[in-house]
């Protein structure tokens, strides 16, 4: 058994296709996670039980099922009903682009909503309590002192989450959209040289992980620039 | 590893982690299932050159690559909580003539064990889910029974439903689970207030 290293450079022209797959799967999924997110977070934030009620129910069912259940409902599973074969969305739940980026974009809802939420929680009450004794409005006290605050304090996990977002975009290839490990996966199927193709994969994603990780920790540093003590 | 004063030790510890954490759980799965067939069938030709191919049974594949992601993520978690044991406990202990050992047994895998429980459990969720990827190499577990169950009765949304309600279940279970014993390694904590 030997490991052919020309078989992985002929192959990165292939991958990088794919790569773009995989990227605009990311790009699209966690924005529109991030906006769903934020409705969840309000809801769950409001206080009032009609509002709470679903969005703990939605947050439960997506962090309890896995991702690749949530994508076979989506794209096996919705085709079943006759007013969805119809109806006006059709053509794009047809696509298994589209299923994808809708279940990872409800996923990643649901999961950035909790960590939101854990941000806000955070916030330190006197904060909010001098706010308001200086008369600042509910609507201001949030936009100006809680999200500043509870955005700093998320970011951590927020980029965890991104990282576990690139991670489960590989699932996409199980409905046939050739994103990187789509790509891979019929390359192995075609040459048979699984550690070549896979390792090199394999080391594309986790050159994606590091540059999110080494991005939001400078996010990060920039966020915080204040804590840190001024020297002279 | 990673706690061992050893070099080596901790970098392979390291690569262990940073590779683990930034490949999908998918490509791992891949990965084994696919480079086992291949090695083994190399090293088997080698001994006999009559062997076209060994599979290798998906399965043992399976739960070999999902032992080494959760390997990954629970050495982080042990390792912070094992940082964040008070070293003024363990400083007393080695004072008492408890042995490095002694000490490690009786001092600070019980005081670690408390704080890695919420962790721990995050990750039992997360293995749990990790579990539906096996369906793609053929083992038939939920994920790929509702499969072969869709191709007989043609209705893939129920079929998939219930198998999430089924995750929906088990997740809860284990949730509850680590709730209660946290409830119980925490139990000297609530009892002094």
């Amino acid at each position: 058994m030997t490991f052919d290293v020309g078989l992985v450079f002929g192959s990165i022209p292939k991958m990088l296709v794919g790569l773009g797959l995989t990227l605009e799967l990311l790009f699209l999924s966690s924005f529109i996670g991030l906006a769903l997110a934020l409705v969840t977070l309000l809801m769950r934030i409001s206080g009032r039980w009609f509002l709470v009620t679903p969005a703990v129910v939605y947050i439960y069912i997506f962090r309890g099922t896995p991702i690749l259940v949530q994508i076979f409902v989506i794209y096996y599973g919705l085709p079943q009903f006759e007013f969805i074969r119809e109806g006006m969305l059709w053509p794009l739940l047809r696509e298994p682009f589209w299923c994808c980026i809708l279940a990872l974009s409800l996923n990643a809802g649901a999961y950035v909503s909790e960590i939101l939420r854990g941000g806000v929680l955070g916030v330190d009450k006197g904060l909010l309590e001098a706010a308001s004794a200086l008369g600042i409005s509910k609507t201001h006290r949030f936009i100006y002192i809680t999200s500043p605050i509870a955005i700093r304090l998320s970011l951590p996990a927020y980029s965890n989450d991104i990282i576990s977002m690139t991670k489960a975009t590989a699932l996409a290839s199980t409905v046939t959209l050739l994103d990187m490990t789509g790509v891979a996966r019929t390359l192995v199927a075609q040459t048979f040289a699984p550690y070549e193709i896979f390792i090199s994969v394999a080391l594309i994603y986790i050159a994606m992980a590091w540059m999110i990780q080494k991005g939001f920790g400078m996010a990060e540093k920039r966020m915080s620039r204040h804590l840190k003590p001024t020297a002279g | 590893m990673k706690l061992s004063g050893n070099r080596l030790a901790q970098t392979i510890a390291n690569a262990y982690t940073v590779v683990f954490r930034g490949t999908p759980e998918l490509l791992v799965l891949l990965i084994v299932y696919f480079g086992a067939a291949v090695t083994l069938t190399a090293i088997a030709q080698s001994f006999d050159a009559s062997i076209k191919f060994i599979d290798v049974p998906p399965f043992w594949a399976g739960a070999f690559a999902i032992a080494l992601i959760v390997g990954a993520y629970m050495t982080e978690t042990f390792r912070g909580a094992f940082l964040g044991v008070d070293p003024g406990l363990v400083e007393a202990a080695r004072a008492l003539g408890l042995s490095k050992f002694q000490t490690f047994v009786y001092v600070r895998i019980p005081q670690m064990w408390r704080l890695a429980l919420p962790n721990f459990g995050n990750h039992m969720l997360s293995l749990m889910k990790d579990t539906a990827l096996i369906s793609v190499i053929g083992v038939e577990e939920i994920v790929f029974v509702a499969e072969m169950a869709t191709t007989v009765t043609l209705k893939p949304f129920t079929m998939y439903i219930v198998v999430a309600l089924i995750y929906l279940c088990i997740t809860s279970v284990i949730t509850l689970a680590v709730m209660a014993l946290e409830k119980y390694a925490n139990k000297h904590l609530a009892a002094s207030r």
